[in-house]
């Protein structure tokens, strides 16, 4: 497959993603890459969740994660952010660089690192509090507590979230009065109220109907020229409708990453087809 | 595969498995029926223990009732004597009736039929006037026509045959100081009016002579070791005063004399000394124009009860006025309304602060001083009354009318001690110089006034509760905090189950150990314990900044959340450090004694037993309780809401109190509550490290007496059915509704909040 092949399918510039010859992986030059993994291993304790990960997500593309349950895809996106601090006896060899920083590194305000890469989880999980508290939230807790700064991120945030419309007459009621698909869309509301570079969502529909989870693929979709997102998710049908780059991990390992289209019409491994055309998994 | 479904069908379809099914079906059915009687059952056993204490406390209010046993004439009335004074007796059977003819009539009560008549020795002697009886001595003076006393003793026994049988009451009339009177008045006037009262050594007399001249004589007895004979010395006084007088008083052992006029006034003398009687105070009793009809001594002789022609009875003792600053005087602590016609009788009860007011129409009324009470308020004669008697236990009243007919009437006032007022209320006490909040159940005899004020006791408990909660709340959630949210798993595996643990040292060992040891450690350690308190928050404050700043090299050897373990010397240090600079600290500022310089110098009392020493021992028993609950409520709070809260960017603390603070609140909130409920009912700690004074402050420095340690003290000591029983039931009866409301309120705030944070 050639570069021009890609532009095609895709309609974007790739001018600067290529291919290394016998390699699975993709290459990105520094503008165009958001997160930089390099050798990256994982233990839970004794046993070594990731093995040697490196690879390159792209700046405002959405990268997917797929792969069969407990193939480590979702200890990955956590270590984006290090949320794999809170579990006991992570320990992490390698680097996760973004913005030429590995995040890994001592220096780093992990408060401040997991304000750039927000997350979304599977569960849709809404604060307490009412709906425009949700989104203030993370506001709040930077210290910004002008009202009219937090009027209009909170609905720049909803509005974002294509949730606007749905919640501009309750804000002050409780957001656990929602339906569960609007509460993840909330939630997005939330995580990008903060303004994050990078989106990191953990199987975002998995726990939703088929209209909600529509929903949040079409916010996907339009939420991917202000973020770079990365997708964790066991649907691949949805991998294939809101990525633009897909991954396959098996066993904690990279098997496959490569152009979504590439990837889901013409596998280089033989594990990657097994699993796509569902003979596993 | 057919046959084994088939073989599958036939399992499940089988008889067994349909046994299996409806004993299945029953054991479901069955269980919920007795999780719901079970359920049913606690309520019900806590309303049956409400009821009970209920039906212990409901007859503290109910009204006394008075009955009319009999109404007849007695044999005697035909001579046409006239009665002088009744004098009843403990079991009801048998009263005297002293008539002006020198004559003692004992008299069947239940028919009036005269049991016995004796004569006394008047040598041809008019009985012109007769003592009034005081509760506790049955020696009554007659006054002569002579200007001679002649002193009797009516008494009473139960006799018993040799069988133990029980055969009745037997009376008896004797002479204690002989049948030879004495000479009060040396002019040998008409006594129109006589007085006795005991001294410490013998007893004093009082006559009124003619124009109302005052005559007093004291007589001191001694007996002779050897032979036992009495000799009395004799002692005469006169008032300084030429006033007319109606009726005449004196206080115990004549440090008082009471003289009332005509004109509504009372002079007060200081006798004190015989020989230099002093007039203290001309004191108007009724306004101008009224009289004083009856004045008689309440029980104890401490305070006069003035009957007037108002139909009011005032109250009187001799206080300092001026709430204790001025001089000594005899005022006015209550006055109670019969109705507007003259108090002709006036009987206080024998054993109570009670007393029965006759007015002129019959109209009856029976009283309780301490509490102010009017239990009986009722027209008992058609005519105007000559003699009323209430008996000893003042169940037993006995009326004589103008016409010569007498009235027996049955009285049931069991409790006529309490009233909102004398429970919850300030009471002016006799012997108090202003009315107070006074509880002390019990005195030594029988003229002690019961103070039944549960307002000290309530106000103890909560105080009690506030000194415990305000050490142990901060503790126990904060506590709570670190463990649930910040220790490390492997720590907070120990450290829980170990201060649960504490729940059970059983609270009578801290007690024990407070009231032991802490009490008198605090007081030598004062300065130590102030330092403590001050030291050990900042040290830890201080030591947690230090270890910020040291090289990451070193604070990497601690993994997260093993940090508290560092905390231990530190607060050994600062523990073993303000204790050790107590002393010094102590002789730097407060001249080497600070328990002096806070009595002497801030006028702060001091008990050894106090708040401070409550405040540790209940709050160490309540820690466990609400740290047990709150750190369940935090860390029940679903990881995913911290989870949202830190991939927001937030840092662990503001998860914390942002996040998981506000959701976890209801059950920190009932956390402190069923704390609290515990630190009010708590009772062996407070009894043991309190000093149980019923003090009315919030003073640190001093003890207080909680309603459950008063129960648990006195409980032992209240005659069962009494009114001091019965208000012991009250108190239980408050404390319940004190924790009832308590936790009811704060089950519906629980409720609300749980509502408003309810989690996914």
């Amino acid at each position: 497959m050639t570069t021009t092949e890609k532009q095609r399918t895709h309609g974007m510039n790739m001018g600067a993603l290529n291919r290394d010859a016998g390699s699975s992986e993709l290459k990105l030059s520094r503008e165009t890459s958001c997160i930089s993994v390099k050798d990256m291993s994982l233990y839970y304790g004794e046993s070594q969740a990731l093995k040697n990960i490196s690879m390159e997500i792209p700046k405002n593309r959405v990268t997917a994660f797929i792969g069969p349950s407990g193939c480590g895809k979702s200890t990955l996106l956590r270590s984006f952010n290090r949320m794999n601090d809170l579990i006991d006896g992570v320990t992490i060899k390698g680097e996760v660089n973004i913005d030429n920083q590995n995040i890994y590194d001592r220096k780093v305000d992990v408060a401040d690192l997991r304000r750039r890469v927000g997350m979304v989880f599977q569960k849709p999980n809404p604060f307490p509090k009412s709906i425009y508290e949700n989104v203030a939230y993370g506001l709040r807790i930077q210290g910004i507590n002008n009202r009219r700064i937090l009027d209009e991120s909170v609905e720049w945030a909803l509005r974002s979230a294509a949730i606007w419309d749905e919640t501009k007459d309750r804000l002050h009621e409780s957001a656990l009065g929602m339906s569960g698909g609007q509460q993840q869309r909330l939630v997005i509301a939330r995580t990008i109220a903060v303004k994050p570079e990078i989106l990191l969502l953990d199987e975002p529909a998995s726990a939703l109907d088929p209209i909600s989870t529509l929903k949040i693929e079409e916010l996907i979709h339009d939420l991917k020229d202000r973020f770079s997102i990365v997708i964790v998710t066991h649907n691949m049908q949805q991998a294939a409708r809101v990525s633009d780059f897909t991954a396959f991990m098996y066993l904690g390992e990279m098997v496959e990453y490569d152009n979504t289209d590439t990837l889901f019409t013409n596998p280089a491994k033989k594990q990657t087809e097994d699993y796509i055309t569902g003979r596993y998994g | 595969m057919n046959t084994e479904s088939s073989a599958l069908e036939r399992e499940l379809n089988s008889e067994k498995s349909r046994r299996r099914r409806k004993f299945r079906h029953f054991a479901d059915g069955f269980t919920r029926y007795g999780i719901g009687a079970g359920g049913l059952g606690v309520i019900v056993a806590i309303s049956l223990i409400f009821f009970y204490l209920v039906y212990e406390v409901v007859p503290l209010f109910q009204n006394a009732s008075i009955e009319e046993i009999a109404e007849y004439r007695v044999d005697s009335q035909q001579t046409g004597e006239q009665t002088l004074r009744l004098v009843a007796e403990e079991q009801n059977e048998i009263f005297a009736r002293i008539t002006d003819a020198g004559k003692v009539h004992f008299i069947s009560v239940e028919t009036g039929r005269v049991l016995e008549s004796l004569s006394m020795p008047l040598n041809g002697q008019q009985i012109t006037s007769i003592s009034p009886t005081i509760a506790g001595q049955d020696t009554l003076a007659l006054g002569l026509s002579d200007g001679q006393v002649l002193q009797i003793d009516i008494s009473f026994r139960v006799e018993f045959d040799d069988l133990g049988n029980r055969i009745g009451v037997a009376p008896r009339l004797s002479y204690p100081y002989g049948k030879e009177p004495l000479q009060l008045d040396v002019e040998g006037r008409s006594l129109n009016y006589l007085t006795r009262q005991k001294t410490r050594d013998g007893f004093v007399l009082g006559g009124l002579v003619a124009e109302g001249k005052p005559v007093i004589l004291k007589v001191r007895a001694r007996e002779n070791m050897m032979t036992g004979e009495v000799t009395l010395r004799e002692e005469r006084a006169q008032l300084p005063t030429d006033q007319h007088y109606q009726k005449l008083l004196f206080s115990d052992d004549h440090f008082y004399t009471f003289a009332a006029r005509a004109d509504g006034k009372l002079d007060v003398f200081s006798s004190r000394n015989l020989n230099s009687i002093e007039k203290m105070q001309e004191a108007q009793i009724v306004p101008e124009g009224e009289r004083i009809t009856q004045i008689r001594f309440q029980l104890g002789n401490e305070s006069l009860l003035i009957g007037d022609s108002l139909g009011q009875i005032s109250q009187w003792i001799i206080a300092r006025t001026d709430q204790g600053k001025g001089p000594r005087q005899l005022v006015n602590i209550r006055t109670l309304k019969l109705g507007d016609q003259p108090i002709e009788v006036l009987e206080p009860e024998h054993r109570r602060k009670g007393f029965v007011a006759v007015d002129s129409q019959g109209r009856t009324g029976i009283y309780n001083t301490t509490a102010e009470n009017q239990v009986i308020d009722t027209y008992l004669l058609d005519h105007h009354p000559v003699a009323a008697v209430i008996s000893p236990r003042a169940s037993l009243l006995i009326l004589e009318d103008s016409r010569g007919s007498f009235l027996t009437y049955a009285v049931d006032n069991p409790h006529p001690e309490t009233s909102a007022k004398s429970l919850w209320g300030k009471v002016w006490y006799e012997g108090y110089d202003q009315p107070e909040y006074i509880w002390q159940s019990s005195g030594a005899d029988n003229d002690y006034e019961p103070k039944f004020s549960i307002t000290p006791l309530a106000l103890g408990t909560l105080k009690a509760a506030f000194y415990a909660m305000l050490l142990s709340v901060p503790l126990a959630i904060c506590g709570a905090m670190y463990t649930a949210y910040f220790m490390a798993p492997a720590v907070r595996k120990k450290v829980k189950p170990v201060i649960e643990l504490m729940e059970a040292l059983p609270t009578v060992i801290l007690g024990f150990f407070a009231g032991l040891f802490l009490a008198p450690f605090f007081e030598m350690h004062m300065p130590g314990l102030f330092a403590l308190l001050l030291l050990m928050p900042l040290g830890l404050v201080a030591f947690g900044f230090a270890w910020a700043q040291l090289p990451d090299k070193l604070r990497y050897l601690v993994p997260d959340g093993w940090h508290v373990i560092l905390l231990v010397p530190v607060v050994l240090f600062i523990g073993w450090f303000s204790f050790e600079v107590s002393q010094p600290l102590e002789v730097l500022f407060f001249g080497g004694d600070m328990r002096s310089w806070l009595s002497n110098d801030l006028g702060i009392t001091y008990d050894q037993r106090n708040a401070i020493v409550v405040g540790f021992a209940m709050g160490f028993a309540v820690i466990p309780t609400i740290y047990s609950i709150a750190e369940d409520a935090l860390f029940g709070v679903p990881k995913s809401l911290s989870h949202g809260s830190l991939a927001l960017g937030a840092t662990a603390w503001q998860t914390l109190i942002y996040v998981i603070l506000p959701t976890a609140s209801p059950g920190i909130f009932s956390a402190v509550m069923i704390g609290m409920g515990r630190a009010v009912g708590e009772t062996m700690i407070v009894l043991m490290a309190t000093g149980n004074t019923p003090v009315m402050n919030f003073n640190i420095f001093e003890g207080m007496r909680t309603l459950a340690a008063n129960i648990a003290v006195e409980m032992g000591e209240s005659a069962v059915d009494s009114t001091h029983y019965r208000i012991l039931f009250l108190a239980a009866l408050v404390l319940f509704g004190f924790t009832f409301v308590v936790n009811t309120l704060a089950e519906l705030v629980r409720q609300r909040l749980r509502k408003k944070y309810s989690t996914l």
